[in-house]
């Protein structure tokens, strides 16, 4: 077989760097999470006791765990969802040729450049209930007064919202990319052949933006599951009564915060499988959709 | 053919290694240097800067590293991931509910060993303290950080309310009528609210002498089964449940988020660690005047003793003679009086001494601060028991927010007060079977 590479070791010295770094911090720490699910760990993991598969019988039969796993698809599925359709629609808006489309691109990208920590304090100041901004207008248009700290329902919507809202940046750049490189040709012919805004923007433009849209969709998905620790941490840390405690943060709270090494590992094998699954599904079912020039 | 090329890959990946270990700068040997790891952040920060600056400076052989790691738990993680890796700092700071974890870890020297007999009068250090921190009377972590939880009030928002700046509540029925009185005539919209609900659940069994886990609250032998559950805890639950429905309670949070409803005068009464008293104090001056009393208690129950919280600085093994011995100077640093003075001044934490109180009041700091006298006051004037020298769990950090979700739950409605307690009950006995089940 002719080689593009005529050295025969090059191409190895090039990947070896990579290699070197998903062994060392993905493949090595996997195997150990495979292999610790098996005991029970004491915190300093001095001493580990062989327990077979209790820990995932105990994870199934954990209402608590279940309960997280419904909290984590509702909040997810939100964030995609949602989220993804405001940005869309955001990102049309943001491509009209206003004056100032700059400004409005600009403050529309913002939120995605706060960190977590501070994204997360500013939605807990607004909704703070004896202090917070928004839950002083909903009091002065309601005359209710919410307390997010001890209604679950509310935190987790609250939660929700704060994540949507960090990630619509993201999106928003994705989209007005993709929006800008469909051809002006096809929507110009289009609007000769007598198609309404409307069907234009169904039948040329969404199915253009069709890679992006799926690209964003696995990426808000991956979001919702591990990247929203930080916002959870600092806003509600899992509470009032589990209401926010999504699969990553039970996670972390089993893991690092009560020591349960064991049963943490469990825990990451399980939510590994199913995010896995997930994205198989993704794959077979949205990707087949996928319309690439 | 194939080997080699593994090889040559091999070969890279450690090359790339030997780079980043010359990236590492080298220290230097003249100094011993003292790796401190902490979690005080705010106003806690400069006023531990302070004291490790003062330290160093005495000590030109010796230079103590203080680094902020972040919140109490993140604290604790990265020690047991530093034991782990083989480099753990030489001091951590470690919260009251991680106490049973490291005294169980193997990583640790106990201060009593550090110390040769007779080295430190630790008889000076104030006995509710030195109590919660020793095991069969030896202690195990150095004192540092300790605080207790008291009722901060805005004497004049009671003013504004018609109430008597001068009678804050003594009991939860006053508490219950003093707040109703609040919220009917307008003044605020919610009475009072609490930091750190679980400890202060955990604090009101120690103020009306009641066990919270069996084996004498873990201090006997290692608890089995929590007591949380029992009359005392479900009636406690079902009061604070009743307030919140009436309004008189606000849940506010679960480490120091309620501070900000009190300064803003939304609510009138706070039950806090006597911790937030310098922050508490600085920030309400000039705005309202600010009142501290006791904790509030139930009529009928038998008299125990407020509880200590905070944290403690734990020695890690793993070092050297030299630098073991520039630790145990620093140890000595910061119980010696004019440094916990400081620090009490700076924070409010209690002076870890008793020489350090008797130097306050001959000062006459505590006539001047009365609201930094008010803990002192309860912490000393309760009776030592049993039950309130302080609760020992295995995995104290995953009860204490077992029971953080229970409460919650009671005030949002979504379970009754026993049931939410018998379930939380059940989880943490669970959590012990587990722990004690590793340590047999």
């Amino acid at each position: 077989m002719g080689s593009r590479f005529p050295n025969k070791i090059l191409p190895y010295v090039i990947v070896a760097p990579s290699v070197v770094i998903v062994v060392i911090f993905l493949i090595v720490p996997s195997i150990e999470s495979v292999y610790l699910s098996l005991f029970s760990v004491s915190p300093f993991g001095n001493k580990l006791i062989f327990k077979g598969f209790a820990n995932f019988i105990t994870l199934f039969r954990d209402m608590e765990y279940l309960n997280s796993l419904s909290r984590s698809l509702v909040f997810t599925s939100f964030i995609v969802f949602v989220g993804l359709a405001v940005s869309l629609g955001l990102a049309v808006l943001a491509n009209l040729k206003l004056r100032g489309a700059g400004i409005y691109r600009t403050a529309l990208i913002w939120p995605y450049a706060l960190s977590p920590a501070v994204a997360g304090t500013i939605w807990a100041l607004l909704c703070d209930p004896a202090t917070g901004v928004a839950v002083y207008l909903v009091k002065l248009i309601t005359g209710h007064t919410y307390n997010w700290m001890t209604s679950g329902n509310l935190a987790l919507a609250i939660v929700t919202l704060a994540a949507t809202w960090r990630m619509l940046g993201y999106n928003v750049i994705f989209f007005l990319a993709g929006l800008q490189s469909i051809p002006r040709e096809l929507l110009e012919a289009a609007a000769i052949d007598g198609a309404s805004p409307f069907r234009r923007f169904w039948k040329v433009t969404f199915p253009l933006l069709s890679p992006i849209t799926f690209f964003l969709f696995v990426m808000n998905s991956l979001y919702g599951f591990f990247e929203v620790f930080g916002l959870i941490d600092v806003m509600t840390q899992g509470g009032p009564g589990k209401a926010t405690n999504i699969l990553v943060y039970k996670l972390y709270e089993d893991g690092f915060v009560n020591f349960r090494t064991g049963f943490a590992s469990a825990q990451s094998i399980v939510l590994f499988v199913f995010v896995a699954i997930l994205t198989i599904i993704q794959f077979r079912f949205a990707g087949r959709r996928v319309f690439y020039r | 053919m194939k080997g080699r090329s593994y090889l040559v890959s091999m070969l890279a990946g450690l090359l790339a290694g030997i780079f980043f270990v010359a990236m590492t700068p080298t220290v230097s040997q003249a100094v011993t240097k003292i790796s401190f790891w902490h979690a005080m952040s705010g106003r806690r920060l400069p006023a531990v800067e302070r004291i490790v600056n003062g330290f160093n400076a005495a000590h030109p052989d010796i230079k103590v590293e203080a680094q902020f790691m972040g919140k109490y738990k993140e604290v604790i993680a990265k020690t047991i991931a530093a034991v782990k890796a083989g480099k753990p700092p030489h001091i951590a700071q470690v919260y009251e509910v991680g106490f049973q974890t490291m005294y169980d870890s193997g990583a640790i020297i106990p201060v009593y060993k550090l110390f040769k007999p007779g080295e430190v009068d630790f008889g000076d250090v104030v006995w509710p303290i030195r109590d919660y921190y020793s095991v069969k009377g030896k202690l195990y972590s150095m004192p540092f950080n300790s605080s207790t939880a008291m009722l901060y009030y805005n004497k004049d928002l009671f003013r504004k309310a018609g109430l008597d700046p001068n009678r804050p509540p003594t009991t939860y029925k006053d508490l219950e009528r003093i707040g109703k009185k609040l919220v009917e005539s307008g003044v605020v919209p919610y009475g009072f609210s609490t930091g750190w609900p679980s400890w202060i659940f955990e604090q009101a069994h120690a103020y009306h002498n009641q066990y919270y886990a069996n084996h004498q609250n873990g201090r006997k032998g290692r608890s089995t089964k929590v007591y949380f559950n029992k009359p005392f805890g479900v009636k406690y639950a079902k009061t604070m449940t009743r307030f919140s429905n009436e309004k008189v309670y606000i849940f506010g949070g679960r480490e120091y988020s309620a501070n900000k409803s009190f300064l803003a005068q939304q609510i009138a009464m706070l039950i806090q660690s006597t911790s937030s008293v310098g922050s508490i104090e600085k920030a309400a001056k000039g705005k309202f005047e600010l009142g501290t009393t006791f904790l509030p208690r139930f009529e009928g129950y038998p008299r125990g003793n407020s509880v200590i919280g905070g944290a403690t600085l734990w020695v890690l093994k793993g070092h050297s003679k030299k630098e073991n011995a520039a630790v145990k100077e620093f140890l000595k640093w910061i119980i010696k009086p004019e440094v916990t003075m400081q620090w009490h001044k700076d924070t409010g934490y209690f002076p870890v001494t008793n020489s350090a109180v008797k130097r306050l009041l001959d000062e006459g700091w505590f006539s001047k601060h009365p609201n930094h006298l008010t803990a002192f006051l309860q912490i000393l004037s309760g009776v030592k028991t049993p039950m309130s020298q302080g609760v020992r769990l295995g995995n104290f950090v995953e009860i204490r927010n077992i029971v953080q979700t229970a409460l919650e739950k009671c005030f949002a409605g979504t379970a009754p007060p026993k049931a939410a307690l018998d379930e939380a009950a059940k989880k943490a006995n669970r959590v012990l079977k587990e722990y004690t089940e590793l340590y047999k």
